[in-house]
């Protein structure tokens, strides 16, 4: 019975382990809820979590188990590591019981926590107007980069459900961001396509992956940290590649018309 | 002029960025406020230094303090409260200039533009460090006075 008990704690612990890294948290942060989960259920666990692995161990008379999970670098959800934060506490304060925290562990993997669509699609026209950029870019230029973005932040939404491909939505989103922007300044309405592009391409752009990467390396969580830097470096080249192919179709189209 | 417009389009942008990240609802107003205000260090302190270290770090500086305090008030974990307030600051537009020149050729500008990217990155990182070591000394008198204040109510 004691047995059975040990394998459910680590699985669930596993489990969260991988929630939380997938959606966002730092690996410290990771290694330490886990263990304080199991501190609060009863036994001695150790966890180490990397991007690629994460393992889940406990030492007891019966002798050695260990949990394996297998992460994947895949974009934020923060709602996800805040519930799951929200539930441990919970736990670790004895508010809830152990059947509790797994059928609800469950649930936060499973179920969507979503804004909705129009919720997203106006953020992502937000974001697209980078304060960055408030003074050098004409107003006209920022407005077309509000809806460009909106546009460039869907076609990568949609181009990433579709596909199993990685990185395809990134290059999806540069293509259609700096295509409409090229047409729109060859066509003479818009100032400068460059600043246009640029904008719009702030919901897109890896910077904050990238600042946590180092982050994590200066904890010296060396491999989560360059794990999550590469994957930042590859989607920027991604959306490079996408904006060049963009730009290149753009001037075609206007040399044919 | 440039300040409060600055702030109030920063506003927006971490507002923004909070929903495409999906932070829990009741973090992003305190995120938001937090984002436009280091925004508005970075935008002070820009015109006085030729280095783009000095701003980022006082920005990410701000940020960790105030994201700190907010993190306490409303009881999420603070990385929930940086990655919205981030995106006005991160280097994500340098990086991908970077990648695009490099993708063209260009390696010259290609390597300029991937240093100052780290160069960037590390100033915030190390802002956030000192924001946060700060705080641990002085976490115990936020903790002290909230429960202070809940014994009177």
């Amino acid at each position: 019975m004691a047995q059975k008990n040990t394998n459910d704690i680590i699985e669930v612990c596993g489990k969260i382990a991988k929630i939380l890294l997938e959606n966002g948290a730092e690996t410290t942060r990771v290694e330490s809820t886990v263990e304080y989960i199991g501190r609060a259920a009863g036994i001695q666990l150790k966890c180490h979590a990397t991007m690629t692995a994460i393992f889940v161990n406990v030492k007891n008379a019966a002798g050695s188990l260990t949990h394996l999970e297998k992460p994947r670098v895949s974009s934020f959800n923060l709602q996800k590591v805040d519930e799951i934060n929200t539930l441990s506490r919970e736990f670790s304060s004895h508010k809830i019981e152990f059947d509790q925290l797994q059928s609800r562990v469950e649930a936060i993997d499973h179920q969507v926590i979503d804004f909705s669509w129009p919720q997203k699609i106006l953020s992502a026209g937000l974001v697209s107007v980078a304060p960055m950029l408030l003074f050098k870019a004409s107003w006209k230029d920022l407005l077309f980069a509000f809806f460009i973005g909106i546009l460039g932040y869907l076609a990568s939404q949609l181009a990433g459900r579709h596909s199993a491909t990685p990185f395809l939505g990134a290059i999806t989103g540069g293509l259609v961001i700096s295509l409409i922007a090229t047409s729109l300044k060859q066509a003479g309405i818009a100032d400068s396509s460059s600043n246009i592009v640029i904008s719009a391409l702030m919901p897109l752009v890896p910077g904050v992956p990238l600042t946590n990467s180092l982050r994590e390396i200066i904890e010296r969580d060396i491999i989560s940290g360059l794990v999550r830097g590469m994957d930042a470096l590859m989607i920027a080249g991604s959306i490079g590649i996408g904006a060049i192919v963009g730009t290149f179709l753009a001037n075609l189209l206007i040399g044919v018309l | 002029m440039e300040l409060v417009l600055g702030f109030i389009f920063s506003f927006l942008s971490t507002l923004g960025f909070g929903v495409i990240t999906n932070v829990p609802r009741r973090v992003l107003i305190p995120a938001g406020i937090t984002g436009a205000f280091g925004w508005t260090v970075y935008l002070l302190t820009e015109p006085l230094t030729t280095s783009i270290i000095l701003p980022n770090l006082l920005a990410a500086l701000i940020i960790g303090l105030l994201g700190n305090i907010n993190a306490v008030f409303i009881k999420v974990p603070v990385n929930l409260i940086y990655i919205p307030c981030l995106v006005s600051l991160v280097p994500g537009v340098v990086i991908y200039a970077s990648l695009k020149d490099f993708t063209l050729g260009y390696y010259n500008a290609a390597g300029h533009n991937l240093i100052k990217t780290l160069t960037v990155a590390l100033a915030l990182d190390l802002g956030f460090a000192i924001a946060e070591s700060l705080f641990k000394k002085c976490r115990h008198i936020i903790s002290k006075n909230r429960i202070k204040r809940k014994g009177n109510l």
